[in-house]
């Protein structure tokens, strides 16, 4: 298990590095940082202090090793907006909004998934079946800036129920729900479909018919002895999946002006701001390589056949 | 029945021997190989081709040309049947050139993203080794790379256009390929066919373009019909965020973006572009489905 962690870290450091990589090649490849920094008007002696400042007169193998020593002492920049914050902690600020939607999107796809997806393997081929794999096929076909503008549409425009705009500090809860709708409807879809698949291999099994048999109800045999044993696979995908929806909350964030990371790489970009936005893709990576190397400890510990094979 | 399992990578056909080269014959032959084929997805496909192919003899007006007089119009049968969105632009004229803006960025990227995907699956399960150690650390890494992230980032910085639309896509979506492909040739090259095909002194080049490359096709088949529907909303993600093919051009996303602001006014601009992308989508996906459960039956629907 030890030899396991180990070398799951070491891939998990691996692929940061090979980000960090990518981040530094994009910033280096397209021309000189500076003059994505600088505003326009800048003269050009202040140009060359900056290119000093940050080294940019140097090698480029020289200029890595600063961009790597920096980063392995927390230090991604600052930030041009504002009072000049570490883009570090501009970034940290804009961090619990995103959460706070990301798990709201999450939750909402768990419920609607396993919901759906144990009542079709219940019955597969029967009516609700088929309700599911239409659910299932639509969800994956909108795109999650249409799915909210219909949202918006209906909710906000037509119905007045909803706020269109928000994040939780300024309007509480029922600003939630549409951005998490929006954001979690893509995920139903694969939830679903995964949820099925394992209910229904699990159905297959022995000690289910033992439950059965025994005279167990099927409610109960269905919701408790199947799902549970179903739970592994599926949780695996939940939690990939909330990775991903961290960074994929950039479109959400910008039709409901949600004030997290995502609404901060559009901005910094629109800003020119390359300080933060190297910050905030870099957190969203993180957090992905995190929370992949998490899941598959949780499976290595769960399941000893992977450490031997793994 | 005199079956033959085609492995020559064309659709697999049951069909006797003796009756090829019958017109009546390849009728009913063409006929089962299209058996079930969602017709909906087909016809959305191919008008959407047809749609980016002649765009200028379909589109009833020009799809950039402002009419301030006519902006907001709500659809009508007698002059815009879809409306006009906020600078008075005929909504179907927009949608009809939009379609080749999708099209050709779909179909481009989903292009880019196979070739790499292909090129690197092929290298990985050929050589095997620490080669192929190294590049499957690679594409697990670009499988952790926060996506749509990544892709405004770099779109920003190398401004927006057609061809960095496509590149960004097709660079970041390569992954899929290259996992699936490379489990297909690691175990193609472990086949009697390939082992005799080293035998005979088939160059390695013969041996990975006439025994493994053609029997990979299937799966790349699918891959790709199911990518293009990714592809397609990829874009029109970028667009929306103002990231993807510049103004005035007509993307479907871009359309999207710019109904946000008339939303209490014109429900037509947010609902037409976003229903359009969701079919074409749909579409996009269905028929990988089905080509999957077509090109290989023993497959079991996840």
């Amino acid at each position: 298990m030890k030899l396991y962690m180990a070398k799951r870290l070491c891939e998990g450091a691996a692929t940061i590095w090979i980000v960090t990589l990518v981040v530094f090649a994009l910033l280096r490849i397209t021309g000189n940082p500076v003059d994505f920094l600088a505003p326009p008007d800048m003269p050009w002696t202040d140009r060359a202090y900056l290119r000093e400042a940050y080294g940019l007169d140097k090698p480029v193998w020289q200029q890595y090793l600063l961009f790597n020593k920096s980063l392995i002492r927390g230090d991604f920049g600052k930030s041009l907006r504002g009072n000049q914050d570490a883009a570090l902690n501009v970034l940290l600020e804009r961090v619990p909004a995103t959460m706070q939607l990301t798990a709201a999107a999450l939750l909402f796809s768990i419920v609607l998934g396993i919901g759906a997806g144990v009542v079709s393997a219940a019955r597969p081929n029967s009516i609700y079946d088929r309700i599911g794999k239409v659910i299932a096929i639509a969800g994956q076909s909108m795109p999650v800036f249409w799915v909210g503008l219909l949202l918006i549409l209906v909710f906000t425009v037509y119905l007045g129920w909803l706020p269109s705009a928000g994040g939780v500090d300024r309007l509480g809860l029922l600003g939630l729900i549409m951005p998490a709708i929006s954001l979690g409807w893509l995920l139903v879809a694969s939830h679903m479909r995964m949820v099925r698949s394992s209910v229904l291999d699990v159905l297959d099994a022995d000690y289910i018919k033992m439950a059965h048999v025994k005279g167990l109800p099927w409610r109960l045999v269905l919701w408790k002895h199947a799902l549970k044993n179903a739970a592994i696979p599926v949780f695996t995908l939940f939690a990939v999946n909330f990775a991903h929806l961290v960074s994929g909350a950039v479109v959400t964030e910008t039709i409901f002006a949600w004030p997290g990371i995502g609404r901060l790489l559009v901005e910094s970009i629109l800003a020119r701001d390359y300080a933060v936005v190297q910050t905030v893709v870099f957190f969203a990576a993180m957090v992905i390589v995190v929370v992949n190397i998490l899941v598959d400890l949780m499976y290595a510990w769960l399941d000893p056949r992977i450490r031997v094979a793994g | 029945m005199a079956g033959t399992y085609s492995l020559s990578g064309k659709l697999a056909l049951t069909v006797p021997l003796a009756i090829r080269g019958q017109p009546t014959l390849i009728i009913q032959r063409l006929r089962q190989a299209w058996r079930g084929v969602p017709i909906f997805s087909f016809v959305m496909l191919t008008g959407a081709i047809l749609c980016a192919l002649f765009a200028p003899l379909l589109a009833p007006y020009d799809p950039i040309k402002t009419n301030p007089v006519h902006a907001l119009a709500a659809p009508s049968l007698s002059q815009h049947v879809l409306g006009t969105d906020h600078l008075g632009r005929d909504v179907l004229s927009r949608l009809i050139y939009g379609a080749r803006i999708s099209i050709t960025i779909g179909f481009l990227a989903v292009f880019v993203a196979g070739s790499l995907g292909v090129l690197i699956a092929v290298v990985s399960g050929v050589y095997k080794g620490w080669i192929d150690r190294i590049l499957m650390r690679v594409t697990d890494a670009f499988l952790a790379l926060p996506y749509l992230m990544i892709a405004v980032t770099v779109i920003s910085i190398l401004k927006p256009s057609m061809l960095n639309v496509i590149l960004v896509i097709g660079l970041l979506r390569w992954m899929d390929y290259a996992r699936v492909l490379r489990g297909e040739v690691l175990r193609l090259s472990e086949t009697d066919f390939v082992r005799l095909a080293v035998v005979a002194g088939c160059t390695q080049r013969q041996i990975i373009m006439r025994h493994i490359f053609p029997n990979i096709v299937n799966t790349l088949l699918v891959l790709t019909s199911l990518g293009v529907g990714a592809g397609v909303i990829a874009e029109a993600s970028l667009s929306f965020l103002g990231l993807g093919v510049p103004r005035p051009l007509p993307s479907w996303g871009t359309m999207l973006a710019e109904s946000q602001k008339y939303l209490y006014t014109a429900w037509w601009l947010p609902l037409i572009p976003g229903l359009t992308i969701s079919l074409l989508v749909m579409s996009s996906n269905l028929m990988g489905d089905w080509l999957r459960d077509r090109l290989d039956p023993t497959r079991r629907q996840l």
